[in-house]
């Protein structure tokens, strides 16, 4: 059970610094930039194919500890970006599972 | 000790992120955006550290105590339930002191909004029969109140909620009683501030926030474990997530029911859902 307590606050640790980040990023009062984050997309994707493929409890952290920093973000920032993160991972998880049962 | 522990703060943390994800579901069902999921967990640290003041109108200590028995009936739930799958009698009996505490917090703090929300915690004891009635018949069924033979007659004759779908159902109502800005919470109408918590401040709102965490997440787990047969991780988390959508698309489209509908309402499809299994499993 140690690795998913080490998941989940690695996930909330990564939601609160994603949260203060992106406050820093966007001060306005409404969300005034909708375009998708190029960077944050990747870190996304990098993030969410750790936590859903790897089997090793630290790069699973990590993995969750940046899908977390995007997710986390204030409301309206990061949701396109996370979206295409759990995507991509979802499509790697199915094709490593399908390449191994092959 | 380890492991009560580390299951303890699981349910605390995931809990908290269900529970925003609620908060997050309501919010986009209304066309807001709502906060982030995050910020249940962080309301609930944020009051450990808020000033703490305590009202002169309080029945000193239950006022505080009680707070503390709320926060050690949930921990007991986490033991009996995750952690050692003991028996589905005790976790009855952990709703029903759920229920006493809801109760006394109203009345101890004086507030007259606390003390009508403890009259109205009597009233939505009646989500306990829907309770009791799914637990007899999860006995009638498998013959074991235990949660791992349950668990293991699950295995081998494939998961409940298909052989006792309304049993199930029932069950379900529970967890939409007990999920924020439910049509059935009538402790906490709004227009009864904040219900038997309305005075509770600082620390003691953190103990119940915590509390309620945890009870979310106990209540999910007891609820996929005894319907939805052996589920790996995977398939603890998509169930209670989805459980969690539907309930916040429920909860965000429904008004709260007054106080006798929402008793009527329990026990009518309690009593239809209970008749309807035991006919299922009599034929």
């Amino acid at each position: 059970m140690l690795n998913y307590l080490i998941y989940l606050l690695t996930f909330v640790i990564g939601s609160i610094a994603g949260l203060v980040y992106s406050y820093k990023l966007h001060g306005e009062p409404f969300v005034a930039d909708s375009s998708l984050n190029i960077l944050y997309c990747i870190i996304s994707v990098v993030g969410w194919v750790l936590a859903f493929n790897s089997s090793n409890m630290l790069l699973g952290g990590i993995g969750f500890l940046l899908a977390g920093f995007v997710m986390g973000g204030r409301p309206g920032y990061g949701r396109k970006e996370t979206a295409i993160g759990i995507v991509i991972a979802i499509i790697v998880y199915l094709v490593l599972h399908f390449m191994v049962s092959v | 000790m380890a492991d009560i522990l580390i299951n303890v703060i699981i349910a605390f943390l995931a809990g908290s992120l269900l529970l925003g994800l609620h908060r997050k579901i309501m919010a986009r069902v209304q066309k807001r955006p709502g906060p982030p999921i995050i910020q249940h967990l962080l309301h609930s640290l944020k009051f450990f550290f808020k000033e703490t003041a305590f009202p002169k109108t309080a029945s000193m200590p239950f006022y505080i105590g009680i707070v503390f028995i709320l926060a050690v009936v949930w921990v007991v739930g986490v033991i009996v339930g995750p952690v050692t799958k003991g028996s589905l009698l005790i976790l009855f009996g952990v709703y029903a002191v759920y229920k006493i505490v809801e109760h006394n917090s109203g009345s101890s703090s004086g507030s007259p909004y606390g003390k009508a929300s403890c009259v109205r915690a009597v009233l939505s004891a009646a989500t306990e029969l829907p309770l009791f009635a799914a637990v007899v018949l999860v006995y009638l069924k498998t013959g074991s109140m235990n949660i791992g033979n349950i668990i293991s007659y699950q295995a081998s004759n494939g998961p409940l909620a298909f052989s006792i779908p309304l049993a199930a159902i029932m069950f379900f109502l529970l967890l939409l009683a007990k999920s924020p800005y439910s049509p059935f919470a009538i402790t906490k109408d709004k227009t009864l501030v904040s219900g038997f918590e309305t005075e509770h401040f600082g620390f003691l709102r953190g103990f119940i926030m915590f509390s309620e965490s945890i009870s979310w997440y106990v209540m999910l787990w007891v609820f996929l474990t005894i319907f939805f047969g052996p589920l790996g991780v995977v398939g603890y988390v998509v169930g209670m997530i989805v459980i969690t959508f539907i309930t916040g698309f429920i909860n965000a489209v429904t008004p709260l029911l007054n106080p006798n509908h929402s008793v009527m309402s329990q026990i009518t499809l309690g009593a239809a859902c209970f008749v309807g299994t035991v006919i299922m499993i009599l034929i």
